[in-house]
């Protein structure tokens, strides 16, 4: 029994179709991350759990409840919005209490439950200012405050970092990760950084274009994207995706990647059956940074590192890691390597490919070329 | 020497240019001093001189001021002014805001609504009055036309009634007024941030109480200037009362811009008008230079 449910969900504005159908089911205490462009509809379809925007069809179930047609203050649920929206005219502890001060609770209780509140966020210094007298942070943390102080039965968060510079939006995506931990709230946070999706989520959605592309784990997302967006748009630097052609060696599939003047042979690991039917066609090969590297760092653990000599374009030291890049079936692509080797420019160095973690998708439909397998959710 | 010679020219054109702002400017300043401060000087001397119906410039120290504050009108004028004033600022703003608020709920043909609400303002207060004059003219207007319809024992005498004339002045400064204040207060509303009523929503706030607690308290300083452009028009106010009821039945709808007119041009009492001119002067002064103030300073970093 899913907790939020989110059945065939649409929305049209007027006769353009916003999302088409999207099912999404979670569980009690999970953290669901919808992730994907703007105009993806993410937003859309937060605002139509929290009951400000309304259902073309489909349901929402929220505990086994149905609630499209509940008003958002009788959905027990909380929201933080991008803007963090708090009352300008009310200090921080009129604002945290506003939603109990309208729900009837006693003005003892009230402080009781702000003061707690405050004291989670450490923020019981600030409860007598205004909004305008904060920073940015500060705010962030009172817009949580108000979500938090009512104890609902889901959270929902709207790009709540985005108005934060770089080095905050760290720290807070840390903090609402330490609080989701501790307190094991159900929470479904909007974002289009995919960063903020996989450092936070239990479960991540991506979506496009209205439609729901994957729901899975962070790292069934980044290890087994379902399609050609998914895999480039999850990942940074993203997935190099690189044309080639799969082959046939000793009745086993092979793809062939043409390099300047070679063509780099590798075996394939991963959905071997269904490749079989693909011999001697075109696919699009995916292949982290990651699991193109030097011979000397490769993880041979899994026993199936096939190394290519090629040239090398380009070199970008980032301090922790060095990316090189060099071209493939006419791509650019990113290997990433221990920093200090000797991969200069112009010259060519040894790259190592585990094939373990190799894809493989179809050109025309971008989905991936998948076996047949138990489903793995 | 070339050099020099464009170098010079080039401070000729610098100069010129350093001044011809100046230059432009200087006449109009001159005029606004002399039309304006100038006269503003002038009548402050008279309302302390012998003046009758010709300007008399005998010193007569607070002697007009004096008569001003026994005479028997003046009460009337400012008793008025007092009714009148209360009355149209607080009408004007609950009115306007209603209609703001109304508006402002996203609904269709508000570009005309607004345009039609907005209209009054556009007509002096001369054709204002008329107008009300007309229609409230218990031979000619309203009263007329429900007698014609039929319905006799229909009654609305406020025009000619002497303790109610004054509220009917009130009700056609009021429908001139407000949809300007509506302007400003849907000026006011389109600045709210939506997602804070959103928020509002989930707190479970009913719309009456989103708008009680959060939203008109952020139209402040909408309030302010709403209440400062209504309270000078107030005092200022002078050809609704020529056209609508010309101060009368009686004194009954006296105030001090019509007994100032009064008394400087059918009574020859030039310095006692100009003592009332002097005091009304002052009165708006008192409330428009503390919001020039607080409006043109340097926003506080």
């Amino acid at each position: 029994m899913s907790f939020l449910h989110i059945h065939n969900v649409h929305k049209r504005f007027g006769s353009t179709p916003v999302l088409k159908g999207v099912d999404i089911a979670i569980a009690q205490g999970d953290f669901l991350v919808l992730v994907g462009p703007s105009g993806c509809g993410k937003s859309t379809l937060l605002n139509m759990i929290a009951g400000l925007d309304t259902l073309s069809d489909g349901e929402l179930l929220l505990d086994g409840v149905r609630i499209n047609d509940l008003p958002p203050a009788k959905r027990d649920i909380a929201m933080v919005f991008q803007s963090y929206a708090l009352y300008p005219s009310m200090t921080v502890a009129g604002n945290i209490g506003f939603g109990l001060e309208m729900r009837k609770v006693p003005r003892k209780a009230r402080r009781e439950a702000i003061e707690r509140v405050a004291r989670l966020l450490q923020i019981e210094n600030l409860l007598s200012r205004k909004p305008s007298q904060l920073s940015g942070g500060q705010r962030q943390r009172v817009a949580m405050g108000r979500a938090l102080v009512r104890e609902p039965q889901l959270f929902l968060f709207d790009e709540p970092l985005s108005n934060l510079d770089a080095k905050l939006r760290v720290d807070m995506r840390t903090e609402i990760k330490q609080l989701h931990q501790r307190l094991r709230t159900t929470i479904v946070y909007v974002t289009h950084d995919q960063i903020e999706a996989m450092t936070l989520a239990t479960r991540i959605a991506v979506m496009r274009g209205g439609e729901l592309q994957q729901l899975g784990t962070p790292q069934q997302v980044y290890d087994d994207p379902s399609n050609l967006f998914v895999a480039g748009f999850m990942g940074s630097p993203s997935m190099n995706l690189i044309p080639g052609r799969v082959v046939e060696r000793d009745g086993e599939p092979w793809v062939a990647l043409d390099a300047e003047e070679t063509q780099v042979l590798l075996p394939v690991r991963r959905d071997r059956d269904a490749l079989r039917q693909w011999y001697d066609r075109e696919v699009v090969v995916g292949l982290r940074p990651e699991a193109i590297t030097d011979p000397a760092s490769a993880d041979r653990r899994e026993g199936d590192v096939h190394e290519a000599e090629l040239p090398v374009a380009l070199v970008e030291p980032t301090g922790a890691d060095l990316y090189v890049v060099t071209s493939l079936g006419g791509k650019r692509i990113n290997a990433r390597m221990r920093p200090g080797g000797a991969v200069e420019p112009g010259s060519a160095a040894r790259f190592a490919f585990d094939v373990t973690r190799m894809v493989v998708f179809d050109p025309d439909s971008e989905q991936r070329i998948r076996s047949p397998a138990p489903d793995p959710a | 020497m070339p050099n020099a010679a464009s170098r010079r020219h080039m401070g000729a054109r610098e100069r010129l240019q350093r001044w011809l702002p100046k230059l432009v400017l200087s006449p109009s300043c001159v005029l606004v001093l002399f039309f304006v401060y100038g006269f503003i000087a002038w009548t402050s001397y008279i309302s302390f001189s012998d003046s009758g119906m010709l300007p008399d410039y005998t010193w007569a120290g607070l002697r007009q001021w004096t008569r001003l504050w026994q005479s028997w009108t003046w009460g009337i004028a400012l008793h008025n002014i007092w009714v009148f004033g209360l009355l149209y600022i607080v009408a004007c703003i609950l009115l306007g805001l209603l209609l703001a608020i109304l508006l402002d709920q996203r609904i269709r043909a508000e570009g005309v609504l607004r345009t039609i609400y907005l209209y009054p303002m556009a007509l002096s207060f001369i054709v204002t009055g008329t107008a009300w004059q007309w229609f409230l003219n218990p031979g000619l207007g309203l009263e007329k036309t429900m007698h014609d319809l039929g319905w006799q024992s229909f009654s609305f005498h406020w025009l000619i009634d002497s303790k109610m004339a004054i509220y009917t002045v009130v009700i056609a400064a009021v429908w001139q007024a407000t949809g300007f204040v509506m302007a400003m207060f849907l000026a006011g509303l389109r600045g709210i941030d939506g997602e804070m009523i959103k928020a509002a929503q989930l707190d479970g706030a009913p719309i009456w109480k989103i708008y009680l607690r959060i939203i008109v308290p952020q139209l402040r300083p909408v309030f302010l200037s709403a209440v400062v452009v209504l309270a000078h028009l107030a005092i200022k106010s002078f050809d609704l009362i020529v056209a609508m009821t010309g101060g009368g039945p009686g004194n009954a709808t006296a105030v001090p811009a019509t007994f100032m007119y009064s008394y400087a041009f059918s009574r020859n009492e030039m310095g006692i008008a100009a003592a009332s001119a002097v005091f009304m002067l002052a009165v708006i002064a008192a409330l428009i230079i503390p919001y020039l103030y607080s409006e043109l300073r340097e926003p506080r970093p």
